[in-house]
């Protein structure tokens, strides 16, 4: 882990193009700045974790049976508009 | 070597029996960063369920995952969601491209029916690459409620 001391304007650089930026330093936060090129994801980790726990619970590994399809399938029981 | 000789005898299909060979028109679709949670599964396809209009999103790519999906608009015909300049730019999409749109569907132990309304899975079928967004602020929920057992 690098561990930096930045003041309020001072940034650090992520490899090529990416810099963090901190704008604001307050008593319960800080307020950053992120620089990156537009395909680079950049997101708050919680939302990133939940989105990540949200797809595990939901992925199946079995599915390329048919079988187990048809039983998941069966399950759905969904009447839609 | 003749061109036909270097033509691999094994596509990744294989490894989905039952699947492969059902639908002829099916491509695989590249997610580059992969699904959160599943960064290794770089290569997808999507299939019809038996069970309309559920769509199955299956890796063919790294760990077996398959997930079972649906548009959202079908769940909710209101649905709207606006994808920034960076979603399109993964996607190699522009404003007003025509998208496949896949909420991330999960079948409780209990039988309750839910979606992920908040990141919805995006391809870009013309360049058959897909993205699942991940909205800084979103008014949808992680987990909508299609369908709750009554008994």
């Amino acid at each position: 882990v690098l561990v930096f001391t930045r003041r309020r304007g001072e940034a650090v650089i992520i490899g090529d193009g990416i810099e963090v930026r901190v704008l604001r330093v307050g008593r319960d936060g800080v307020r950053l700045g992120v620089v990156a090129p537009v395909t680079t994801p950049v997101h708050r980790q919680e939302v990133h974790q939940q989105i990540c726990e949200a797809n595990r619970r939901a992925a199946d590994p079995a599915a390329a049976d048919p079988a187990h399809r048809a039983a998941v399938e069966a399950r759905l029981k969904v009447r839609l508009p | 070597m003749t061109p036909t000789s270097v033509v691999s005898d094994t596509s990744p299909l294989d490894r989905l029996p039952g699947v492969a060979g059902a639908q002829t028109d099916r491509e695989i679709v590249t997610f580059p960063h992969g699904l959160p949670g599943f960064e290794a599964c770089k290569s997808f396809v999507v299939f019809t369920a038996d069970a309309a209009p559920f769509q199955w999103l299956t890796s063919v790519e790294g760990p077996p995952a398959s997930f079972l999906t649906v548009d959202p608009r079908v769940l909710l015909p209101s649905y709207r969601f606006a994808l920034g300049p960076a979603d399109l730019a993964r996607l190699g999409a522009e404003e007003g491209s025509p998208l496949l749109w896949l909420a991330i569907v999960l079948v409780e132990a209990n039988g309750t029916v839910t979606a992920n309304l908040r990141a919805p899975i995006v391809i870009n079928p013309t360049t058959m690459v897909g993205h699942q967004v991940m909205p800084q602020d979103c008014l949808y929920p992680l987990r909508h409620v299609v369908y709750t057992p009554t008994e």
